[in-house]
């Protein structure tokens, strides 16, 4: 992404920017071609590039590197964790427990796993904040609950779910439990002993690494079963010759986010906090969707509704007129229907508050006269979109 | 991905706003998409003299609704009665699916123009 690109970028959730370090610390390795399983002594030192990116990446959560296991990202590792538990229980299958706001890689994957496996399924529902109970979560525990998987950010509105908490009481009714961390990871700081996940997944590309690399914490290998069969690559539980390049992207984006998160965290939340007040003052009628203090939401996320407009065409006259990219939380489909977010739509938002719902996301290379530029450029826009509409105030 | 009718109609919509005198005044809606479109017109004889509109809708919706006032200001109504369905849908350049019911709008408001206009003339 161009500098230019950079300015106007704000859909960090989407995927971030690549770090400086990150994208040079990958050019060299494209050069190492040796197999880092054959015993030559080239692929001695490859072996160590992997050993390196296992334990920064153990450094990122606090966990041991053998607990580590390289995926291709997010998906990937929701995929993984979900069916690798359950394929467990294919002989008799139980309950999951899963949220109605999860990324469609956690959702579709259990509704995979409940209409061809004959699992069932327990959605818990947000509250208008965007998070779910514990005391939800503790009065849907059934005798056959075999796993539950619950996100930890939530990619719309950066709600932060009790993890923790919910870790605690499966514990005690041995329930595994799985968390999608991939917007959690490289925002926050993250302990897998101290939360006492069993699973936990994330992806490189939304904290400054490279798309197409992931990661999933395992505490117990014997609990789950192997995602690929094959030549025995990651313990024998993904096989296929190693990607060394994007290895090392999360590597070095690990190492960086290890060392920078905090300061990255602090910097985000001037700036929401900065882009809150410049709204509250504007004379645009708008809401926040979700929690939005320190404790409850990321720091680098606001998802607000709009009175009287369309988040889409707000969204394409920033994009046109401005540079700015945002995302939505609607969008017309194919059958004529709207799509509207089922993050929102869960938190109980009326159609037209979904309707008239933006995302913006920033990160570290945002600054505040970005935030200041784009509170400007959103409050002329949406007086235009009123102004089309003839809801302009007289 | 939006096209550059698109982006071009739906940026700089000139055609936003209300006549002074209209002589004819419909509105449309999509109930199931949400978008609803209002549509004013002023004739001169058999011509079509000034056309505004005011649209709350998706960015392609709002762009349909200026494309439709620029192709009919100054057209006599029998030509504009006379475009085809395929000549309507190519005023909009090639849509995702997504879009796609944007053309059923542009069809609907060249049929509301033809019933109000007819309807006052029988
Ligand atoms: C919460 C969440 N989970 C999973 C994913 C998927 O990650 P990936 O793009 O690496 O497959 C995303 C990415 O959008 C996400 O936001």
């Amino acid at each position: 992404m161009d500098q230019q690109h950079l300015q106007g970028y704000f859909d960090y959730n989407a995927t971030t920017p690549i770090s400086k370090g990150v994208a040079l610390s990958m050019q060299p390795i494209i050069n190492l071609f040796a197999n880092p399983s054959s015993p030559n002594r080239y692929s001695v030192n490859n072996r160590a590039v992997i050993s390196q990116a296992r334990e920064n990446l153990a450094g990122l959560l606090g966990a041991s590197s053998e607990n580590i296991f390289f995926t291709s990202g997010g998906s990937e590792a929701n995929n993984w964790a979900i069916k690798g538990v359950l394929f467990k229980h294919l002989s008799h299958p139980g309950h999951i427990i899963t949220t109605s706001m999860e990324h469609a890689s956690v959702l579709d994957t259990v509704k995979y796993c409940v209409e061809r496996l004959g699992f069932s399924v327990t959605y818990l529902q947000p509250n208008i904040d965007g998070h779910i109970s514990v005391a939800d979560f503790e009065s849907a525990i059934q005798a056959n609950t075999q796993l539950a998987t619950i996100m930890f950010a939530n990619n719309e509105t950066g709600a932060i779910q009790p993890i923790e908490q919910i870790c605690k009481v499966a514990a005690e009714k041995a329930i595994p439990v799985h968390v999608d961390a991939v917007q959690f990871v490289g925002k926050r700081l993250v302990d897998v002993q101290q939360l006492g996940v069993d699973y936990l997944s994330l992806s490189a590309h939304k904290f400054y690494g490279p798309k197409g690399v992931g990661s999933l914490y395992i505490k117990d290998r014997d609990s789950i079963e192997p995602l690929i069969h094959g030549g025995g690559q990651e313990f024998s539980m993904r096989s296929g010759t190693e990607n060394l390049v994007a290895m090392t992207g999360i590597s070095i984006a690990a190492d960086e986010a290890k060392k920078d998160l905090v300061f990255w965290d602090r910097h985000c939340f001037k700036l929401k906090q900065q882009m809150m007040t410049l709204l509250e003052n504007s004379p645009i009628a708008l809401t926040f969707n979700g929690a939005t203090n320190y404790a409850s939401a990321l720091s680098n996320t606001l998802n607000i509704s709009i009175n009287g407009i369309r988040g889409e065409a707000l969204a394409l006259r920033m994009e046109m007129l401005h540079g700015f990219i945002i995302s939505v939380g609607s969008a017309c489909s194919n059958n004529k229907t709207k799509q509207l977010s089922h993050v929102l739509t869960a938190m109980g938002l009326t159609e037209e508050q979904v309707l008239g719902a933006i995302r913006v996301s920033f990160g570290c290379f945002t600054d505040e006269q970005q935030i200041s530029r784009f509170v400007d450029a959103l409050v002329t826009e949406v007086q235009q979109l009123l102004r089309i509409s003839g809801s302009e105030p007289s | 991905m939006y096209n550059d009718i698109i982006i071009d109609n739906f940026s700089h919509p000139e055609f936003v706003g209300d006549l002074e005198s209209a002589d004819h005044q419909f509105e449309i809606g999509n109930p199931v998409c949400g978008d609803r479109i209002q549509m004013q017109v002023s004739l001169d004889g058999d011509s079509i003299l000034d056309s505004r509109f005011r649209a709350w809708g998706c960015a392609t919706s709002v762009a349909a609704a200026n494309v439709f006032c620029r192709s009919i200001i100054g057209k006599s109504f029998a030509e504009v009665s006379a475009r085809q369905t395929a000549e309507i849908s190519a005023m909009l350049g090639e849509l995702e699916p997504s879009q796609q019911h944007c053309v059923n709008i542009l069809n609907e408001l060249h049929r509301e123009l033809s019933l109000a206009v007819s309807l006052e003339e029988g």
